[in-house]
């Protein structure tokens, strides 16, 4: 198999991964929804389509920092200021917000 | 399954760092992003900025966006759910997003502007919501409009036919953006092409299909609910070639 020829100590297993052919073929874990036949049907080349369902049950899995991702600080993508938030949600009063 | 098993195909629920299978979306997307902070800014230059510029003739258009894509930031481009959801967890919601900043996910090549080739002929379906009521919710909303788009489920008559004799209709999705303003968030999603004239009925079923999906399955909205008021705006569709000009404009709304 791959996996004996790839060192231990890899960045990320994304890296080595190879796309899905046949999602048929898949060995999904007990309790992981397969993904919609329906939407499916006759699909070829790796042209897949997700159901918002299937496509969720990733979120909690997949955490790792891309590693094509810039620092977000570097183009200009910072989060606001939190504290403004919550004056705007209590009940300050719409003249409190600016 | 269990040949598959044989074969040794493990997915990220079967080994969350040894997986050796990723889910391919149908198509790759790319992530821009914008906000008064990238204008004016020594960034990483985007990719049709960085494009030397040659003094071939070039149409108003291609400069225009050329103008417009100058202070759009591509963060990063991606073509299978996992990557997609490496992303997602290391990037800033929307409700944490400062004023007047965009996301845009577009297909690869298409950049998020009017002027590109796969966007001139379309037109966006929108939603407006003021920015109090709604901040609890438009993280989710993104959400699900991102993995509509990237599942590419939006566009129903992209169901794989039976008949294989004839090339499946392309997707009508090109991106989808979040806008924050200071009173509101904007939800688009952009489309190929865009009904013109009355004898279009089935290109208009067609995006009227894309917004009645976006209203309810994904913004969770009930078919009938009016959603316009005061910095609301209904679910609904413009042509871009509408868009720029002023004046009376024809919306579909549903």
């Amino acid at each position: 198999s791959t996996a004996k020829n790839v060192p231990a100590a890899l960045p990320s297993a994304l890296a080595t991964a190879r796309n899905i052919d046949d999602l048929g073929r898949v060995p999904y874990p007990e309790g992981v929804k397969s993904p919609s036949v329906e939407l499916n049907v006759n699909a070829k080349d790796g042209k897949f389509r997700y159901d918002r369902d299937f496509l969720l049950q990733f979120m909690s899995i997949c955490k790792e920092k891309p590693d094509m991702l810039p620092p977000l600080d570097a183009i200009g993508l910072e989060p606001a200021d939190q504290s403004s938030f919550s004056m705007g949600r209590g009940g300050s009063g719409p003249g409190m917000r600016r | 399954n269990m040949e598959a098993q044989a074969e040794g195909i493990r997915t990220v629920f079967n080994d969350p760092t040894n997986f050796n299978v990723k889910h391919p979306l149908f198509s790759s997307w790319t992530l821009w992003f914008d906000s008064p902070l990238t204008k004016n800014r020594n960034l990483p230059q985007t990719p049709i900025s960085a494009v030397p510029q040659t003094p071939l003739p070039q149409t108003p258009g291609v400069a225009a966006a050329q103008g417009w894509m100058e202070d759009i930031k591509r963060v990063i481009s991606f073509d299978s759910v996992e990557e997609f959801w490496g992303l997602y967890n290391n990037i800033i919601p929307p409700s944490q997003l400062p004023q007047k900043a965009n996301y845009y996910l577009f297909k690869e090549g298409i950049i998020p502007a009017w002027e590109d080739e796969a966007n001139k002929n379309g037109g966006k379906w929108s939603i407006q919501l003021p920015k109090d009521k709604n901040r609890a919710n438009v993280d989710k909303m993104w959400l699900y409009t991102m993995l509509a788009a990237i599942g590419e489920t939006f566009d129903a008559t992209l169901n794989n036919s039976d008949d294989t004799s004839v090339p499946p209709p392309s997707s009508l999705i090109t991106g989808v953006i979040v806008s924050t303003r200071p009173q509101f968030y904007r939800l688009s999603i952009w489309t190929r092409l865009a009904p013109s004239t009355s004898d279009e009925d089935k290109l208009r079923e067609r995006i009227e299909t894309i917004g009645r999906h976006f209203k309810t399955s994904v913004l969770g909205y009930s078919d009938s609910a009016k959603l316009a008021g005061p910095l609301a705006t209904e679910v609904e569709f413009l042509s871009h070639k509408d868009s720029e000009k002023k004046g009376k404009a024809k919306k579909i709304i549903v």
